[in-house]
């Protein structure tokens, strides 16, 4: 009790930096399938691909309608029980799947908008040279929307970051599952959690740094 | 959209190691553990340490099989061991006939009582019975738990479950008391220096064992596992465990079934926590 341990806490910095490249990994690797997913589920709703098209609202529908804790638990430790091969799929693999169902559903409403904003003489240009749908969606569209979903898509990925923490409830011990017990075997609640903290905010910090440099330069080109 | 992900997600993290189906000798033994609970499973300075470490590493080394720890939130332990991604719990499990009915246990290799904490200077709680209409915490999925929901004024109580930090908010008062096993009890109140103190004495006897699913491999486990714990026990290595990590010998190893006073703690705790 009482004052802030500084000793404690610098003591558990290393610590705390092993579990970084989990935490990051997961993140990264769960913000790559949810960018391919993402744009495949924009462009069927945009492209209004029968069937498919009202699946990928049921998906969008339940992924966005729900906790992103609950899907975890669900495809954890839920779908083991009905069909027991999903038992082989570990808690980091789960983090990952939930993380890119959960923010492609988000991801892609943004990149649908985001297509849907590109100007409509843009597609009528492309018919006129005679592109087909999808010559026209990858060379033309995409690019212009790509430059109006970046923030968004960055925003998500900051989310997904400090999403990466509830895959301790799995049993992953990332950043805050090594907080968490090393918390709970020294009792010293506050600087356990207020180092995973600053930790999260430094990278996510430094992402936003990132991600401003990144917009002035996609603008440069549509600065009068 | 699952046979969409499927394939890239495996191929993603084929590098991170897929566990092996069958079990055979060389196989570890995969033991799921909270590695929140002092002191019989805690980290400090990112090392997974305890009684129940030492003691699975030594029923392991017993039975030529190496031992691999998955630690997890308590609550999900029970559901790891069911769903086969963990072979057995070590993490103060007792038995109970509910777990009983879904698994097999190991002999017992902790005989142990229930404790009720209070912060410290509260006189008001001195054991069980004075618990009608106060609040109490308990870890969720516990035995603790059924065990105040069992008590004939269980409706009088305030009964809040928790994933973890029960200490922590007794200790704000948040919560009037909680209520854990004796030994781990003591244990934290010596090394948290938390504001907390033993209410009453044990309330009742409770035998800590591991669970193994109950199917073949389970079952074969689980007699393996179970002489290697006679074995232990016969030695004197198992009380040697308890003695270096609670000062005191709750195995039931020699004289069997009684729960012995936690005078002696102190001095294990001085021995096993850090000084700070």
């Amino acid at each position: 009790m009482g004052a802030l341990d500084l000793d404690y806490m610098l003591g558990l910095v290393p610590v705390l930096l092993r579990y970084l490249p989990l935490t990051l990994a997961m993140a990264a690797g769960a913000m790559v399938l949810a960018l391919v997913l993402a744009v495949a589920l924009a462009m069927i709703r945009v492209l209004r691909v029968p069937v498919l098209d009202q699946l990928v609202q049921g998906f969008v529908s339940f992924f966005r309608g729900t906790p992103l804790l609950v899907q975890l638990f669900l495809f954890y430790y839920g779908l083991p029980q009905i069909i027991p091969a999903f038992s082989a799929i570990n808690g980091v693999q789960a983090a990952v799947a939930g993380l890119t169902l959960h923010f492609s559903a988000y991801m892609a409403e943004s990149i649908r908008a985001a297509i849907l904003g590109v100007d409509r003489s843009q597609w009528e240009a492309t018919q006129a040279v005679g592109m087909t749908q999808l010559q026209a969606m990858r060379r033309i569209i995409l690019p212009q929307a790509a430059r109006v979903a970046a923030p968004t898509l960055l925003n998500y990925f900051i989310d997904m970051i400090k999403s990466t923490s509830l895959a301790f409830t799995l049993g992953v011990t990332e950043m805050m599952g090594a907080a968490q017990k090393e918390a709970a075997s020294s009792f010293r609640y506050f600087e356990a959690f207020l180092l995973v903290a600053i930790f999260y905010w430094t990278v996510v910090e430094t992402l936003s740094i990132v991600q401003r440099r990144l917009e002035t330069r996609m603008n440069k080109a549509f600065a009068r | 959209m699952r046979t969409l992900i499927a394939p890239i997600a495996l191929a993603f993290f084929a590098a991170s190691g897929a566990q092996a189906q069958e079990a055979t000798s060389q196989e570890p033994i995969r033991v799921g553990m909270s590695g929140g609970y002092v002191p019989f499973t805690f980290v400090e300075q990112d090392q997974l340490q305890g009684f129940e470490v030492d003691f699975m590493n030594a029923v392991g080394e017993e039975i030529g099989r190496p031992v691999e720890f998955v630690t997890m939130s308590f609550s999900g332990l029970i559901g790891a061991l069911e769903s086969n991604r963990i072979d057995t719990v070590a993490n103060q499990i007792t038995i109970t006939p509910e777990r009983q009915e879904a698994f097999v246990f190991s002999q017992p290799y902790v005989i142990d009582g229930a404790q009720v904490v209070v912060r410290e200077g509260n006189a008001e709680i001195a054991g069980p019975e004075d618990l009608r209409g106060r609040s109490v915490a308990v870890n969720l999925g516990s035995n603790f738990e059924q065990l105040l929901r069992d008590l004939p004024y269980a409706e009088e109580i305030d009964i809040r479950t928790y994933e973890s930090n029960i200490e922590q908010d007794v200790a704000l008062g948040r919560v009037d008391a909680f209520v854990m096993d004796r030994v781990s009890s003591a244990v934290t109140i010596q090394e948290s220096n938390l504001p907390l103190q033993l209410a009453g004495e044990p309330f009742s006897e409770i035998q800590n064992a591991l669970p193994f699913r109950d199917d073949e491999e389970g079952r074969a486990l689980r007699d393996e596992v179970d002489g290697a714990i006679t074995t232990l026990k016969d030695t004197g290595a198992l009380r040697d465990i308890s003695v270096k990590w609670l000062g005191i010998d709750v195995t039931g190893s020699a004289d069997a079934g009684s729960v012995a006073e936690p005078t002696s703690v102190e001095s294990t705790a001085a021995e096993t926590a850090p000084a700070e």
